[in-house]
């Protein structure tokens, strides 16, 4: 019997190892320099960010990377973080440009160029899948914005 | 150097100077934009010899701006075949995010639908801007270029709502022989401009949201020494004192925006004041594979019998002045960043009817 359960036990260990990292796959996470100064953001500073507005940070403007690596990150980030359209969302920051000359987020589409720009830069604010930068010691994670 | 080489070459050094500034700003942390709104139209419409001054076959507007610290440059410059204009030109300092002080020329705030869509196509879902909204140079009856001073803010309130103001000060537009002629920044002014001020204050259900509603404000002392347009005011002053109402109401698929304007204009005592109403709503339905459906109706009260509105007639046998339109048409937003639209309208003009098809490509680059 004891023999039976210990089985048991180590199947659903191995399954936990096999499912635990797969969840922390389908996580996105907001991310900056570990060298940042930003200690947190909130849900309407992000989505002022990433709409082309002025955040600002101990009087740094913050300055938004748009991670288009991959067709579900973007699609995570318009429905979760801006709530939008792919197309009203283009509108809206094209908007913001044509009204006050605004600059409109940088799009990457390497997700190691983007988490290489956000290290490099103390005022850049991104998103990212968590297992890209979970062992980056040159990002620090803000918080979980999706998980499946 | 002839006046318009000298206009595009000013025009010119600005654009290089946002693009050289490119690798700067990457090194000191400065952002820069730049963006060409395209458009290409072609019109055809029952009674008229040719097309309308809003109508050119083909326009681009250039728009650069940048940022640094709490310092912004920003310009668009327009291009048609027939003109080519710095349009806005515009130095401001942020003091705090989203409260921004502008010098410089720039479209007055008092303009629901200008403040808006500017003179880029591709972000108006219709091809034609209602007939108040013209710009000056498109027999506009309203100022809308005014060099000076502009006040913006953005003030969050309650819990997710936001207040915005914008308020400017500065020179507005003379009076020649049809049209308003507003400070040109580039090329020669014949003077006659004169003090103009204009506001805007919006109540946004959301700070970051689209939708706003609020109310319109603008004071133009204009001035003429042209002899017809004294001859047919009676009067070398017109004072438009402007006071309007607009709402711009945005879901996931459907928008409505419209606005009403009512115009006041004082002359001289020794002619009779006049005013006049004109508003429009236009309403917008976004469908499956990139359609938009929208539909637009104008309407004015008291424009035919004011003699300031007669003078932006220009007798060219294109319309000029609309009483009254009613539009149609159907946006297909085919490609990232262009589109196809074509637009059906009856016009009522001051001394004839229309009916107009227009069929317009419009994109943005890059």
């Amino acid at each position: 019997m004891k023999n039976v359960t210990a089985k048991w036990l180590l199947a659903l260990l191995c399954s936990a190892a096999v499912v635990l990292p797969s969840f922390a796959d389908e996580s996105v996470v907001l991310i900056i320099s570990a060298e940042s100064k930003v200690e947190q953001l909130d849900s309407l500073e992000v989505r002022k960010l990433f709409l082309g507005m002025t955040v600002t940070h101990n009087g740094d403007r913050l300055r938004p990377l748009l991670n288009e690596a991959d067709p579900r990150i973007k699609d995570v980030f318009l429905q979760n973080i801006v709530s939008m359209t792919d197309m009203t969302y283009d509108r809206r920051i094209l908007l913001l440009a044509l009204q006050g000359g605004r600059s409109l987020p940088t799009v990457y589409t390497n997700s190691t160029t983007l988490i290489n720009s956000v290290a490099a830069d103390p005022r850049a604010v991104s998103f990212a899948w968590a297992k890209d930068v979970q062992r980056d010691k040159r990002i620090r994670v803000l918080r979980v914005l999706w998980h499946d | 150097m002839p006046k318009s080489s000298s206009r595009v070459s000013i025009a010119f050094a600005l654009l290089t100077l946002c693009s050289a500034n490119a690798a700067l700003a990457d090194h000191e942390h400065a952002s820069n934009e730049f963006e060409v709104f395209l458009a290409a139209e072609a019109i055809h419409g029952s009674g008229q010899s040719h097309a309308g001054d809003d109508d050119t076959w083909f326009n681009a507007d250039f728009v650069f701006g940048l940022t640094q610290h709490k310092f912004r440059v920003f310009g668009e410059f327009y291009v048609t075949p027939d003109e080519h204009d710095l349009e806005r030109l515009q130095f401001g300092y942020e003091f705090v995010p989203e409260t921004v002080l502008w010098l410089g020329r720039f479209h007055q705030p008092g303009s629901a639908w200008n403040t808006e869509h500017h003179h880029g196509r591709y972000l108006q879902t219709a091809i034609t801007r209602p007939f108040i909204e013209r710009w000056e140079d498109e027999q506009g009856l309203l100022p809308q270029h005014i060099t000076g001073a502009l006040f913006e803010s953005r003030r969050p309130v309650g819990t997710d709502g936001a207040i915005q103001f914008a308020g400017g000060a500065g020179a507005g537009p003379g009076l020649t022989d049809n049209a308003l002629d507003p400070i040109d920044l580039i090329n020669h002014n014949p003077g006659e401009h004169r003090l103009s001020l204009t506001a805007r204050v919006a109540y946004l259900p959301e700070y970051t949201g689209a939708s706003s509603f609020g109310l319109l404000y603008g004071h133009d002392h204009i001035a003429t020494n042209s002899a017809p347009v004294v001859n047919a005011l009676n009067s070398h002053n017109a004072v438009l004192s402007i006071a309007g109402a607009y709402g711009d109401w945005n879901s996931e698929r459907w928008r409505i925006i419209g606005a009403v304007y009512y115009v006041d204009v004082a002359l001289d005592p020794t002619a009779r004041d006049e005013s006049f109403i004109s508003g429009y709503v236009q309403a917008e339905r976004q469908l499956p594979h990139g359609l938009t459906v929208f539909g637009r109706i104008e309407d004015s009260a008291r424009m035919q019998e004011s003699s300031y509105v007669a003078l932006f007639e220009d007798h060219d046998n294109d319309i000029d002045i609309a009483l009254r339109r009613n539009a149609l048409g159907l946006r297909w937003d085919y490609a990232r960043r262009q589109a196809l639209t074509v637009e059906l309208s009856h016009v009522v003009s001051l001394h004839q009817q229309s009916d107009e098809v227009r069929l317009q490509w419009s994109a943005v680059v890059p």
